[in-house]
């Protein structure tokens, strides 16, 4: 069971859970995680494939292929508020 | 030219924080870091009443507790290595902030004022693509993530 935490607009779309337990059943990569969120969670699915929200394990940007290890910490970040069109 | 920074500096420099921030002070933290500063320029967002054709009413900051932190210490290193400047301060605030209040603030030191400006622009740029932060705003019709329709 590994825990991932939400943010801003991930974090509504799972019903504003500020986090998600799951279970990674048919592997450890990041890839395997996505399939799961697919299931369950299919807009936050699509929006990772997307490329519009990244996972982060250990507060680093992942790629499909990094291993996820129990007890590392793994994120959903939404496009940050920075994001090419916002701006102050 | 990048000083040798002694440990703890990371968090004067660098801080993610609820409360407002003094401008006046921030950029007197920076000037006393050496005689040698010339020139100091100043980045400083502040919260506007509209947005994509919207008004806005208030916005709230949402961070990634430690990671916001660590990619602004970041930021300030690659600032100090790779341009000719002296110091950097950068802070951003999170929570809720009404219209007109600060958001963020970039300080830069430097001998001349060239290399300050170039490092504040790209300072701030840099921060607003990697950081992970985040900002609902507040709208009469409704609450709105940025970027919540890409």
């Amino acid at each position: 069971m590994i825990t991932v935490r939400l943010f801003g607009m991930t974090k509504m779309l799972a019903g504003n859970q500020g986090t998600l337990s799951l279970n990674l059943v048919n592997g450890r990569r990041v890839k395997d995680l996505v399939g799961v969120l697919e299931t369950g969670y299919p807009a936050i699915g699509e929006l990772i494939q997307k490329k519009k929200v990244l996972v982060s394990v250990n507060q680093e940007i992942a790629h499909e292929d990094t291993t996820i290890q129990d007890g590392d910490e793994v994120a959903l970040l939404p496009p940050f508020a920075g994001g090419a069109s916002a701006g102050c | 030219m990048s000083m040798q920074q002694p440990a703890g500096d990371d968090a004067k420099f660098v801080r993610v924080q609820r409360e407002d921030f003094s401008v006046d002070a921030e950029i007197n933290r920076v000037r006393g870091r050496s005689k040698r500063i010339g020139g100091i320029s100043i980045f400083l967002g502040t919260a506007r009443d509209r947005s994509k054709g919207r008004d806005v009413d208030r916005i709230t900051f949402e961070h990634y507790e430690g990671m916001a932190q660590k990619t602004l210490r970041e930021i300030r290193e690659r600032a100090l290595k790779d341009f000719d400047i002296i110091e950097v301060a950068i802070l951003h605030r999170y929570g809720e902030i009404g219209i007109g209040e600060n958001i963020v603030l970039i300080v830069v030191g430097a001998e001349h004022r060239a290399e300050a400006f170039r490092a504040c622009t790209w300072a701030i740029d840099e921060l607003k693509r990697i950081t992970p932060i985040w900002k609902l705003e507040h709208t009469p019709e409704g609450e709105v993530w940025v970027e919540e329709h890409p």
